[in-house]
């Protein structure tokens, strides 16, 4: 049995009284994939910090093909063959493919001399052989999420890494960057690079992984060879104890119409002819893979990329959201997928979060009312379970899951009578999931019309009452809520 | 009860206050003399207190229109080239044109937020970045002011029911302090007490968030440069009044006291952060040193006043903003990454 | 080709200046003083370089005009202490580096924005100067002036020489690792650090090496008068924040070159004399400035909303 490529031994870590990791065991081997599951706060990615080097452990040991390192640097790290692919592509935006991919592999050395020959023509090879098509002397900003994280793994691909790290790496990606990734995945495997994935998708780590590591509150719970395990044992050793039902059942008795869009389009963000409409008391799913237009579709009915054809209706009467302030007037709340940048202001207390969307309403004449603002954010912090330590509490003190659930609370505080849903749980752990699942069934269940946007297959599956698919920008059919993964993901790559 | 105390005590506005009264007293007492005749004169009279308000006026007015657009992370260079231009402005509607003065006053307020939109208008619907507009404007509206007035005309022989403004006392205390008072606690209740002031703060912290809360940024932030324009044009009638005549060099280097006064007033130079009372605290601050060192007779003989204030208000923002990211600085120091190895896990050999 | 636009338009923007004072007022082209408008500008071109760099590295400099000032005075003052020439440049450029510095070590060691800071530096400098000297000129010694050769023969000799120094640096900035380690910090810091590029470190050189440079042309100023004024540095910072945002690098950071900066200078440069031939007064020059600041800016940002802006 040959040593592994990479060992973590009693690794412990700090941040201030927090305590991130404690006493972790971890190994990879060469040529495997190697999961590493675990719920928000477990320590994932305080363990992915500390062996790339941004972070010194306390205490424990690492080592790497053997050898012990210590006081490990990005820089040293990325020498050891350890590399990195994060969700958000670290790359230079202003600069070009070729030159992003220089700077990355070329080293250090500020006296150098620049070869743009050979740079454009390790650029062209790199990028050919994970078949991006991509040209080297385009500008990073003018690429799409997808391609960028592209370019990257082609960094990590020139860097001659040994030991792969992926963030999630999916998360942006169409289905068939989606398979190219898994390919891209399987032929370092093959190479004897060893890949530390981590995904919260337990689909792909069925379909990837060899083994799989779960960590639960700073500890490593267990490893198991992937074969030899079951969806339902691994969220119990993520969250300590059995879940059978993953989703709240549906009570789905819809009433009027409340939102319906005709030939709905915007050509500077793709969607074009979408039609449909969703009903009092429903949650309509909204499925597809990413570059359908869902998010985009949202921010059309939000107003931030306004439509140029077609028609809106919001409880049968035409509205043309131009701004976020019309959509928020007309009864639009949207609560977005990047909660720490769009949903909730960091340093702004629970309270004022809560309050921001509706100052028209709560604050009359713009004076502000700090007993009413205090009062709502109480009732919001009970009604959703948020855990925090009050009112005043900033918002970047909170977790994932309870930041979004100060998102949600200022949306819902507009009484809206549509709310959209962008990646709800992205992010969030298990248990917090459940909980949000739980508050939009009553939502629901009350009379609110939800429109959901998951990447999440069983999220939609097990949420929605209708499924609408979106392809190339437009929803291609409506499903039954009860239909299967299978019959969705064939509409959503046009396969029937 | 006790937490509290000590909270109320390290605030940034508490210290700043208590610095304030040090160097009050500093000055009283060296400052403030018995001249030949046995009157008192000096830092420690009436009068140069008086004198001290009225300069801080317009100073005060400029960090007041600095506030808001500070908080919404912008920044505005063109106020004091702004109040240059709108004396200019003013002397000529009321010289040249032969209007009575409140028409000049209420139309030099009009151009002054019309200037102000200026900016306003290139940075929200350009989206261009505020510190390059605002060097622009800076630059065109003083090359403006003295472009009309061919750098030599001074417009004098104002009324004296105008200079009574700059010039004269009103209930007891200098007239323009009376507008001061107005301005500082309007924008107070603006920036603390309304929907107003707590978008600047979210569009501060997070444009983005903002927006997509719902809240009309472009609009909000259109207004702090807007409003801006209007205290600089209203700074611009007091100057005016105070010196008894407009010429176009009128606020020159006023930027640099004003952005200090904001920053010393603990608002962050990054957004979100910041309080009009804390801005007050520091107008106060810098009055006082500019007033103050006028008084010591040391500068007295070297007649450097000018010089030491400027020299002494540049290094008071360097250690302003240096104290400002000192606590950040000291807590990632303390969190400064260990690296220890556990004696029961020394490595066997791998041989 | 698009990649060279800003720079193609600023030097057929030039090219069409030239043109119209070749009709309207040929007196322009009049040797002797083109030669000597040319050598008045190389030091601006100088700090415009520099000032390329800090604003491509996503930071700004306001206070060049004050340190130009001070040193001006400075190797004034050792000049006329009998010091030679040699000695005096260096200590010129080790002055400027120093002040450098101190933006330096508060803008990348404080993580302070630089507009304030520099901001700060500026009237320290320029207050701390007139304290000192009260506005008193420094005489300097004979022979010091055109470096001891002849007007025409010291005036070429300094533009050839920033011509030099011109190329060096725009060649660097295109193939020399630190040169383009300067375009991945104002691009995106933390990709930079990330990329094991020290962003502080870069940040901090870039000020030190525009407070060299601008050394260096206080310099180059030195040797065109017999007298140091203390005023000599006033308005540069504008004049050469217009000419490097004119000439195509972005408030924004990451991108320019400095071949388009020279268009820009050289157009702004010509503004001035046009201005005169056309008989426009000089008291416009500021406002024009001012306006043409604006106008660059304005249209990087309709360009931009084109192309997709970077927040």
């Amino acid at each position: 049995m040959p040593a592994p490529v990479l060992e973590l031994r009693q690794l412990t870590k700090s941040f201030g009284g927090a305590r991130a990791l404690r006493g972790v065991d971890f190994e990879l081997h060469a040529g495997e994939v190697h999961a590493l599951l675990g719920e928000n706060g477990a320590g994932k990615s305080t363990l992915i910090k500390i062996v790339t080097g941004a972070h010194q452990p306390d205490d424990g040991l690492i080592i790497v093909n053997g050898v012990t390192v210590s006081g490990l640097s990005p820089a040293s790290a990325r020498s050891l063959g350890i590399a990195c692919i994060y969700q958000q592509p670290a790359l230079f935006p202003d600069l070009t493919v070729a030159e992003n991919i220089g700077l990355r592999l070329e080293g250090t050395a500020p006296a150098r001399r620049i070869d743009w020959a050979s740079r454009e023509e390790r650029a062209r090879t790199l990028l050919a052989r994970i078949g991006a098509a991509i040209s080297p002397d385009a500008e990073v900003r003018s690429l799409s999420m997808p391609e960028q994280q592209l370019v990257e793994i082609a960094c990590a691909l020139g860097a001659g890494a040994r030991i792969v790290i992926m963030d999630e790496p999916t998360a942006s990606l169409t289905q068939k960057e989606q398979h190219l990734l898994f390919a891209v995945v399987r032929e370092l495997r093959a190479s004897g690079v060893g890949i530390i994935y981590i995904s919260h998708r337990l689909e792909e780590i069925f379909a990837l992984a060899d083994r799989v590591t779960v960590l639960r509150d700073g500890q490593s719970v267990g490893t198991s060879v992937v074969g030899d395990i079951n969806e339902a044992t691994l969220i119990r050793m993520m969250v300590g104890r059995e879940v059978t039902q993953l989703y709240p059942p549906s009570e789905c008795s819809p009433g009027a119409q409340v939102l319906s869009l005709t030939n709905v389009g915007c050509k500077t963000s793709g969607v074009h002819g979408v039609s449909f409409d969703v009903r009092a008391g429903e949650i309509f799913g909204l499925a597809g893979l990413v570059g359908a237009g869902r998010t985009e579709l949202a921010r059309v009915l939000f107003g931030i990329t306004p439509a140029d054809t077609g028609e809106i209706a919001l409880n049968g009467e035409t509205i043309v959201p131009r701004t976020p302030q019309d959509a928020v007037e007309r009864g639009i709340a949207y609560v977005p997928e990047d909660r720490r940048r769009h949903g909730v202001v960091l340093e702004m207390p629970i309270a004022h979060n809560a309050t921001l969307a509706i100052h028209r309403k709560i604050f009359r004449g713009a004076w502000l009312r700090p007993e009413a603002e205090r009062s709502l954010a109480l009732d919001y912090i009970r009604d959703l379970a948020i855990k925090c330590s009050g009112p005043d509490a900033p918002g970047g003190s909170l977790s994932g899951g309870n930041q979004q659930k100060v998102s949600l609370a200022r949306w819902l505080a507009t009484k809206p009578r549509l709310l959209i849903l962008d990646e709800p749980t992205q992010g969030v752990d298990v248990g917090a999931k459940s909980e949000i699942h739980k508050i939009i069934r009553r939502l629901a269940k009350d009379g609110l019309a939800v429109l959901l946007i998951s990447s999440d297959l069983p999220e939609i599956l097990g949420m929605s009452d209708r499924i609408g698919v979106m392809r190339g920008g437009t929803v291609v059919d409506i499903l039954p809520g009860n239909s299967d993964a299978h019959a969705v993901m064939a509409t959503a790559l046009g396969q029937h | 009860m006790k937490r509290d105390w000590k909270a109320l005590l390290l605030r940034h506005e508490t210290i700043l206050l208590l610095v304030l009264i040090a160097e009050w007293v500093f000055f009283y007492y060296a400052g403030t003399s018995t001249n030949r005749r046995g009157v008192v004169v000096g830092f420690g009279t009436l009068d140069r207190q008086f004198d001290i308000l009225r300069h801080s006026c317009e100073i005060g007015l400029l960090a007041l229109a600095l506030t808001p657009v500070i908080i919404t992370a912008g920044i505005d260079l063109s106020v004091a080239s702004l109040l240059g231009l709108c004396a200019i402005l003013f002397g000529k509607f009321w010289h040249d044109a032969g209007l009575p003065i409140p028409v000049a006053i209420a139309l030099t307020l009009v151009l002054g937020g019309l200037a102000g939109a200026l900016n306003g208008t290139l940075i929200t619907k350009l989206r261009l970045p505020p510190l390059i507009v605002t060097l622009g404007t800076y630059s065109l509206f003083r090359g403006l002011a003295e472009a009309i007035t061919r750098g030599a005309v001074t417009y004098t022989d104002f009324p004296a029911g105008f200079l009574f403004l700059g010039q004269e006392r009103w209930l007891g205390l200098p007239t323009q302090a009376w507008i001061f008072f107005a301005a500082a606690i309007a924008i107070w209740l603006l920036v603390h007490r309304t929907t107003f002031g707590r978008s600047f703060r979210a569009i501060g912290y997070s444009p983005e968030g903002a927006r997509y809360a719902g809240l009309p940024v472009e609009r909000r932030v259109a207004l702090v440069y807007v409003l801006a324009g209007v205290i600089a044009a209203v700074a611009a009638i007091i100057y005016t009044a105070r010196l008894g005549q407009a010429k176009a060099d009128a606020g020159l280097g006023y930027e640099l006291f004003a952005i200090t006064a904001v920053v010393l007033g603990g608002t962050s130079i990054f957004g979100g952060a910041g309080s009009v009372h804390g801005t007050l605290l520091g107008v106060a601050a810098i009055a006082v040193l500019k007033n103050g060192l006028a008084t010591l007779p040391v500068v007295m003989r070297m007649n450097a006043a000018e010089e030491m204030a400027g020299l002494l208000t540049g290094a008071l923002l360097l250690v302003a903003l240096t104290s400002s990211v000192i606590p950040k600085l000291l807590a990632r120091w303390h969190t400064r990454p260990h690296v220890t190895v556990s004696p029961t896990l020394k490595p066997k050999s791998t041989a | 080709m698009s990649r060279y636009f800003r720079e193609l338009s600023v030097a057929g923007a030039l090219i069409v200046v030239l043109l119209g004072l070749a009709v309207f007022a040929p007196a322009f082209y009049q040797p002797q003083p083109l030669l000597s408008l040319l050598t008045r500008e190389a030091p601006t071109l100088i700090v415009a370089c520099g000032m390329a760099l800090v604003i491509i590295s996503r930071q700004i400099d306001i206070s060049v005009g004050s340190q130009f000032s001070v040193i001006g005075v400075c190797a004034g003052l050792l000049a006329a202490k009998g010091w030679p020439l040699g000695f005096v440049l260096l200590a010129a450029v080790g002055i400027g580096a120093l002040l450098g510095a101190v933006n330096g070590v508060l803008v990348a060691g404080l993580g302070l924005p630089s507009i304030v800071v520099t901001l700060a530096t500026l009237v320290t400098l320029r207050q701390g100067l007139n304290l000192v000297r009260q506005g008193e000129f420094v005489n300097l010694p004979d022979g010091l002036q055109w470096f001891g050769l002849s007007q025409s023969g010291g005036q070429w000799t300094l533009l050839i020489a920033a011509l030099v120094i011109l190329g060096l640096l725009g060649w660097g900035l295109r193939h020399v690792a630190a040169g383009r380690f300067v375009y991945a910090v104002g691009s995106d810091t933390e990709a930079a650090r990330l990329a094991g590029i020290r962003p502080q470190l870069c940040t901090f050189l870039v000020f030190v090496f525009l407070g060299a440079l601008t050394g260096l042309a206080a310099m180059m100023n030195l040797v065109q008068s017999p007298q140091v004024q203390p005023l000599s540095g006033s308005g540069l910072e504008l004049k050469v924040i217009a000419a490097v945002v004119v000439g195509g690098v972005a408030i924004s950071g990451g991108r320019g070159s400095l071949w388009g900066v020279f268009a820009g200078l050289l157009l702004l440069a010509c503004i001035a004399p046009a201005l005169i031939h056309l008989r426009i007064e000089a008291y416009w020059e500021k406002a024009i400035q001012g306006a043409i600041i604006l106008l660059a800016v304005v249209a990087d940002g309709v360009r931009s909303r084109r192309g997709g802006a970077k927040s």
